[in-house]
């Protein structure tokens, strides 16, 4: 076990650990630009060199390996003079078109420059080394190859992390300009990562561009609800508008995140979000289509199947198992099983839904019939009313549309709505309102609300709450913790 | 320490106490005022703002309604990278951001409006601006509308060049010089 000491700290390392990261752990930070935790060293921008008691010259720190005795300055005149010198190498060629790049304000040059620079720069606007400007590559990026430092960590999460390498440096010296290989295309699910971790500005997202400066942004913590995986992420809003997802990173589950992750925030502003109620085709108003649902749940008693959902939190399938048992119906279903594990090896589930694992909680303390002896009865006709979140309605479709038999369901967006459901009731999804999800690690994901839903929009344990008033069951839920009650044994 | 000043208020003597007399004076000082604006109305003081305005004196620095220069070609100089917006104390801009097809310089705004009847004239927006784009100078003084919609400045409002113009400065102007003299 190496001994080193940084800036008079002293601290034991495992062996193998670079100066940089050995100077993380005593909380001294060493400036980068190519270093990244999670990808290769490469030591190509020079900005973390340090000085090393015995060495000739300055080491970078993220490619030395931490020896025994070894007594490292990152505070000497000597550093801060190196680490003035390799940012106006690498500020040289650069455009300072800082009010048209989305970068800025979270930008490494910008930052860097403040803290250890702020020296006038000794090279004229013509003389910069032009290049290619605003180029769209792949359907979430653009390429300003002119911001670019060269650093290669977007070649190197390519190669290493998605194993695609699409991307190379092309050219030597003073020519070298990041591009894509010849006949390829920058379309794997990962690219918007790309964006992340480019310092600069030099890869910037293509939904995001020009939509919000970053310092306006507000960063509210979220997990990604596209799959099981269940990632940690960032929602970045403003104004009640989201603007972006961004991973965060952890070591359980997630240092990247998907690009169809990062979509998922675009269903709730979407256009055909759901604000009314739904009967058949026509849209009416929330009240008048709680009751009509209600109405024909009456109709239908002891013949109305609930039908849980994977997509929904833990409450809200909790409130769904408290409706049916206030309807003394024996019909309903909490039991979703999925393959899980990461299909491609990186993050995409096998198991497309959030909370399949989530649900089995309910299913254990409530029973219930399985899925496929849900779906023989609805498809026998023993179920006439079945009431279903839309999605898992989908995993069901094949027996109702043998049977015919009524379908009332639960939707946030016009587009997830079953063909053929008989009534839909809108619900606030999980960025507008709380709710506890289960990955498939067994990982409890908490969220809390981060935008405001649309006007009337209630969420989905208050929606049911109000269709069992109607029908006469009485669940007297106040908030989502109450329907947690759906959860103790009886 | 906060200074006390002491105020030796005089007591009113008898002509004073016996009120009617002040009330003469009082009226005397308005009668005055009335029988000279009606016989002679050029000495008014007061103006018909905003109707009627007083030239402004000379060059002197000051910060009046808000402009958005232009380009050679007509487009603002803006690129709406929402510095003035950021550095506003009172949250009168609105700026929203869109891309050209093929201009070089990428961005351009295709909603600025500045709210009047919020603007504190700072001219911290002018201070911000790295683009040179935005300016004071068109001495004229702002307010004095009926409705607040005629308080709010849109970017057609606020478009216009002075004599003299445009000028080339700017930031990241360079690619807006360039696209310019590539169309020539």
């Amino acid at each position: 076990m190496p001994k080193i000491t940084i800036d008079g700290k002293t601290l034991e390392v495992a062996k193998g650990t670079s100066v940089l990261e050995a100077a993380q752990l005593l909380g001294v930070y060493i400036p980068r630009y190519c270093y990244h935790p999670k990808l290769s060293v490469s030591g190509n921008c020079r900005m973390c060199l340090v000085e090393v008691e015995k060495a000739p010259k300055l080491l970078t720190a993220c490619s030395t390996e931490a020896a025994d005795g070894m007594v490292v300055r990152t505070d000497s005149d000597k550093v801060k003079t190196a680490r003035r010198d390799v940012l106006e190498f690498l500020l040289i060629n650069h455009p300072l078109d800082c009010p048209i790049c989305d970068q800025a304000g979270e930008c490494g040059l910008q930052d860097y420059y403040m803290d250890y620079s702020r020296a006038k720069s000794r090279f004229a606007a013509e003389d910069k080394v032009r290049r290619q400007k605003r180029r769209v590559l792949g359907p979430h990026l653009v390429l300003d190859n002119e911001r670019c430092i060269l650093c290669t960590r977007c070649v190197r999460f390519c190669s290493e992390v998605t194993k695609t390498s699409e991307l190379d440096v092309m050219e030597r010296a003073d020519h070298s300009y990041i591009d894509l290989k010849e006949g390829r295309s920058l379309d794997n699910n990962y690219t918007l990562n790309i964006a992340d971790i480019c310092p600069v500005g030099a890869w910037t997202s293509r939904d995001f561009r020009f939509k919000s400066r970053v310092w306006f942004l507000k960063k509210a913590p979220v997990a990604c609800l596209g799959c099981a995986t269940g990632c940690l992420a960032e929602a970045h809003h403003n104004e009640n508008v989201i603007y972006r997802l961004l991973p965060r990173p952890n070591a359980e589950t997630n240092t990247w995140l998907c690009d169809r992750g990062r979509m998922t925030y675009k269903a709730v502003q979407a256009g055909d979000r759901l604000a009314k109620g739904v009967i058949k085709n026509g849209l009416i108003d929330l009240e008048p289509a709680l009751r009509e649902a209600a109405t024909r749940i009456d109709e239908a008693k002891a013949a109305v199947g609930v039908l849980g959902s994977p997509w929904l939190s833990v409450e809200d399938n909790a409130a769904l198992a408290l409706l049916a048992a206030g309807m003394k119906t024996a019909n309903f279903c909490f039991d979703f099983k999925f393959e899980t594990g990461i299909a491609d090896g990186i993050l995409v589930n096998k198991d497309p839904s959030p909370n399949a694992a989530g649900a089995a909680r309910v299913k254990a303390v409530r029973g219930g019939l399985e899925l496929q002896a849900f779906a023989a009865k609805v498809a026998s006709g023993e179920i006439k009313t079945v009431l279903a979140e839309a999605r898992a309605a989908g995993l069901i479709k094949d027996a109702l549309k043998t049977s015919g038999a009524r379908l009332i369901t639960f939707a946030t967006n016009k587009g997830d709505i079953p063909a053929g459901a008989y009534a839909t009731l809108p619900y606030a999804s999980y960025f507008e309102t709380a709710g506890t999800f289960v990955n498939y690690q067994g990982f409890e994901r908490r969220l809390e609300p981060v935008v405001a839903a649309p006007e009337g929009v209630k969420p989905f344990w208050a929606v049911v709450n109000k269709l069992g008033a109607y029908s006469g069951v009485l669940l007297r839920l106040d908030s989502a913790d109450d329907a947690m009650r759906g959860l103790e044994k009886k | 320490m906060i200074s006390v000043k002491k105020v030796n208020n005089r007591p009113l003597n008898f002509l004073e106490r016996i009120y009617l007399p002040e009330i003469v004076r009082g009226i005397a000082v308005t009668a005055r005022h009335f029988f000279t604006n009606l016989l002679r109305p050029g000495n008014i003081l007061t103006v018909r703002y905003p109707e009627q305005t007083i030239p402004l004196p000379g060059a002197a620095n000051q910060r009046t309604r808000h402009r958005l220069k232009l380009r050679a070609d007509g487009s603002p100089k803006c690129v709406a990278c929402f510095m003035c917006q950021t550095a506003c104390p009172a949250y009168c801009i609105h700026i929203e951001a869109a891309e050209y097809a093929e201009n070089s310089v990428e961005k351009y705004p295709a909603v600025f409006d500045i709210d009047l009847s919020r603007c504190v004239v700072c001219g911290m927006c002018v201070e911000a601006c790295p683009e040179d784009a935005i300016a004071m100078d068109t001495k004229e003084i702002p307010g004095g509308a009926l409705t607040r919609r005629d308080m709010l400045l849109t970017k057609e409002d606020l478009l216009r060049n002075l004599p003299g113009e445009p000028s080339l400065l700017g930031a990241s102007n360079r690619l807006a010089n360039e696209y310019l003299e590539g169309k020539k």
